[in-house]
């Protein structure tokens, strides 16, 4: 419990400097939301009405404390840029809430596919790879030596390309959906998810060929351990060592390095998503940066800060429950 | 019982075991001695068919009571070896710590034996585990059986290892450095235990040591091993008191023991008359627990108490005590790395220099031996530069010390994995002394070496000391070694120093009771 709260106060204080920095940062980079909004040809007399009607006129740390408590009461600010209809701004809330989900369920089928994929082909690489490599085990070198090039293939392709391609295979070849085909949650959940599958697939390729070789190494690493020679000593089949003894051991780093893609996935994979042609937050997010439209960008960041140190807060609490030994130190 | 016939192994081309035949009866202890290359561990784990994939037999046979385990030129039958593996035969490793699976409780590791062999049910075999454990003596068998690894102390996972071991009392057990990795007074208990084991259960007992005063107290025969040879078998009295071969006389001379001193008569100085190189009065030392969080409180723990001693030029004063008992606090203390101290550390020559135990990880394996050498020079010149000195020079200094240390000038160019574990303990000596400093801490130089290498080792330092009127500060949980090196001695319990005299009066007159403990037993 004592943990627990040390967590969350941790969060609350990284929340904190995170949106602090992003703000400074707004400061600082050139450029100005109020001529982006009206141009360059406006009158000073708009340019300084926008202004008031946007609250620049103040100085920024009142514009900072001022957004910090209306976000605390739930008031996530309206967007520079996107009206709502002619006399009133968008509000930021309404904004995301439409995008979040998306990106959310993005991230959840890709990491779904990752993990389902990818730890059983480490293991089934593990296995090939600890063969000696002699007389009748000639198929699982060959199989080692497969797997280390194709995993090396996928995780080079870079993602833009290999969304065309899951798109070229999938959608044209296969004509397993359609591209450009979008249909939005609320109309149709399973064809949305239908249609997500291939997205998904095309994020979690590079990280299941990252996971999968990450597990590799950590099996092998374990294989050589000395409590695997105790295990065999007992009288334990290969299989049972593998299962019993070693991949939970080497479950360790790998649950780490699921964390960081999690946490990667899950801020938004912008390229996956305009080349599939979906609505999610990456979209948005590039677009608000480049309009200073900030009372989105500081919300997104806020967001996205909040996500990372989530995920990494269950990593460590997956920790502790695969290491005892971590939860005593 | 046990029959190996000729037994060769490879790894690739090279042999490591060669011809090696022993036999071995119920009831018998047969103990396997020789260097660290010498072929005794791969000899047992083939035995036990643990040996790894990449290792070949190329020729003989093992047989366990007439049937034959394995054959040279036929595949290893995995299915026969299980049957034997932890009923029949079983073994116990070096290292409890980690040959204990760190993330399954010590109970079901254990338990696993008996799921494996036989067809006890759940309740019979936990109630067989913790009958298992109070025989070994883990007395709170409950806590040990929930408990995991780490939360064990090293003694107590060695015994839940030899539970594992025993406790389908197997024909055989093959025992490899059962206590190496352990405190000197836990080394006996473990030994007794193994021994009280043997004579109970009636098993036969292959015990593998590189430790020859264990050897000859507990076991019946004795093999010395050496290049993958078998050149001498025997009883222990025989190949102790009379070696027939030369490489045995070798090897049992090498053993540090209270008979032969290195530190002869000239080493019998005057202490007190010429001023110390380092005084130490009334030092404690603290480390913080915790403190690596914003928010977990810091505490202090005490590490070392109350030390008052002092150490004079061209001595050796030997530091002796068990793992946790504040020595290396106290030399971290010395040395400034640990400034968290009460009292005073006065210094009355350069900054001391450090040599480490273990060799393979102290030297920089991307660098070149000369380089290694140099480091020291080219620190002090980048700190001060009134030190710096010319390349020519370093280079100069570099050579020198490669000499004084016993080696050739052809070992300038070449890197740390090219050398043997003595040669870079040697390159260690040479990098701590080439500043010249007036005083050295080492902190078991020789624990990782073997004992010819350790003596050659010893007799360098030793023979430094005189050369360069060096004082020396001597870690070692060994006390053999200690007595071997040192003109006087501290022994360390639990923070204190509890008792400092010269070596011999110690050893002839020891005033403590802990002190008469670790030399009955060491």
């Amino acid at each position: 419990m004592k943990y627990l709260g040390k967590k969350i106060i941790t969060l609350i204080m990284t929340l904190f400097l995170v949106s602090a920095a992003a703000f400074l940062a707004f400061q600082i980079i050139p450029g100005d939301v109020v001529t982006s909004i009206l141009g360059t040809e406006a009158t000073p007399e708009r340019e300084q009405q926008l202004r008031e009607e946007l609250g620049l006129d103040n100085p920024p740390i009142v514009r900072y404390f001022n957004w910090v408590a209306g976000v605390l009461k739930g008031d996530l600010g309206v967007s520079y840029r996107y009206s709502k209809n002619m006399n009133e701004m968008m509000p930021v809330a309404e904004l995301i809430g439409d995008k979040l989900p998306v990106t959310l369920w993005l991230a959840a089928a890709a990491f779904v596919l990752i993990a389902l994929i990818s730890i059983p082909l480490g293991v089934f690489w593990a296995k090939c790879a600890s063969v000696p490599k002699r007389g009748s085990a000639c198929l699982s070198g060959f199989l080692d030596a497969a797997l280390g090039v194709a995993t090396q293939a996928a995780m080079a392709v870079p993602s833009f390309f290999l969304g065309i391609l899951v798109t070229f295979l999938f959608g044209i070849v296969l004509r397993l959906f359609a591209p450009g085909g979008y249909v939005g949650y609320k109309e149709d959940f399973w064809s949305f998810l239908g249609y997500l599958l291939f997205p998904a697939l095309s994020i979690a390729i590079p990280k299941i060929a990252m996971t999968a070789r990450f597990l590799r190494n950590s099996m092998l690493t374990e294989l050589r351990a000395d409590y695997v020679r105790t295990a065999y000593s007992k009288g334990c089949t290969g299989r049972r060592v593998l299962y019993g003894h070693v991949l939970r051991n080497a479950m360790m780093p790998v649950v780490t390095f699921l964390g960081m893609i999690v946490a990667e996935v899950v801020a938004g994979s912008i390229v996956i998503e305009q080349v599939f042609g979906l609505p999610g937050i990456g979209r948005l997010l590039i677009s608000s940066i480049s309009t200073r439209d900030f009372p989105v960008v500081e919300i997104l960041i806020l967001y996205i800060t909040f996500v990372v140190i989530f995920v990494y807060f269950i990593v460590d609490i997956l920790y502790r429950v695969i290491d005892p030994r971590v939860s005593e130190k | 019982m046990i029959r190996i016939e000729n037994l060769s192994v490879a790894f690739g081309r090279t042999e490591v075991v060669k011809h090696v035949s022993l036999d071995l009866r119920d009831g018998e202890i047969l103990g396997v001695v020789g260097e660290s290359g010498s072929g005794k561990s791969v000899t047992a784990l083939t035995l036990m068919g643990l040996v790894s994939d990449s290792a070949r037999m190329t020729s003989g046979r093992i047989l366990f009571d007439d049937v034959v385990l394995r054959e040279a030129g036929k595949p290893l039958d995995r299915a026969l070896y299980r049957s034997y593996q932890g009923a029949k035969m079983s073994m116990v490793f070096q290292e409890p710590q980690t040959s204990l699976n760190p993330t399954q409780r010590v109970g079901r590791q254990v338990e696993e034996v008996l799921r494996l062999h036989g067809t006890l049910t759940k309740e019979e075999r936990k109630k067989k585990v913790l009958e298992t454990f109070l025989a070994v003596g883990l007395k709170d068998a409950e806590r040990v059986y929930a408990s995991y690894p780490h939360q064990l102390s090293g003694g107590m996972r060695q015994r839940a290892m030899i539970a594992m071991a025993v406790i389908l009392h197997p024909r055989l057990i093959v025992a490899d450095e059962p206590t190496t990795a352990l405190d000197v007074t836990i080394q006996n208990q473990i030994m007794a235990l193994l021994r009280g084991i043997n004579q109970k259960q009636n098993n036969a007992m292959l015990f593998i040591t590189h430790d020859l005063n264990l050897a000859r107290r507990i076991c019946h025969r004795v093999a010395v091993m050496k290049d993958g040879h078998v050149v001498e078998l025997g009883t222990a009295e025989e190949i102790f008191e009379r070696p027939g071969e030369e490489y045995t006389r070798r090897l049992v001379e090498a053993v540090p023991s209270r008979m032969k001193r290195i530190s002869d008569a000239e080493s019998d100085r005057k202490t007190g008359s010429e001023s110390p190189v380092l005084e130490v009065r009334g030092l404690s030392v603290y480390y913080q627990e915790g403190g690596n969080s914003l928010f977990s409180a810091q505490r202090k723990r005490r590490a070392v108490e109350g030390a008052d001693f002092a150490v004079y030029p061209g001595e050796s004063l030997g530091l002796v005590g068990e793992s946790g008992c504040g020595k290396t606090s106290l030399s971290k203390a010395i040395l400034g790395m640990n400034r968290r101290i009460e009292g005073e550390i006065i210094h009355h020559s350069v900054r001391p220099q450090m040599v480490f135990q273990d060799p393979y990880s102290s030297l920089n394996p991307a660098k070149t031996i000369g380089w290694l050498l140099q480091e020291p020079l080219r620190a002090a010149g980048a700190l001060d530069r009134s030190l710096a000195m010319t390349k020519g020079d370093m280079e100069a200094a570099a050579y020198d010390m490669l000499r004084r240390v016993g080696m050739g000038e052809e070992y300038f160019h070449r890197r740390p994995s090219e050398l043997s574990g003595g040669q870079r303990q040697r390159i260690s000596i040479g990098q701590a002394l080439i500043s010249g400093p007036g005083f050295l801490i080492a902190d078991e130089p020789v624990s990782a070496l073997d004992v010819t290498i350790q003596a050659q080792i010893m007799e360098l330092m030793r023979r430094l000391q005189r050369e360069m009127n060096l004082a020396c500060l001597f870690i070692s949980h060994d006390i053999n070694v200690v007595y071997k090196m040192c003109d006087r001695i501290m022994i360390m319990k639990d923070g204190r120093i509890i008792e400092i005299g010269k070596t011999e009066e110690v050893f002839e007159n020891p005033r403590e009771e802990y002190t008469k403990l670790l030399l009955k037993e060491g």
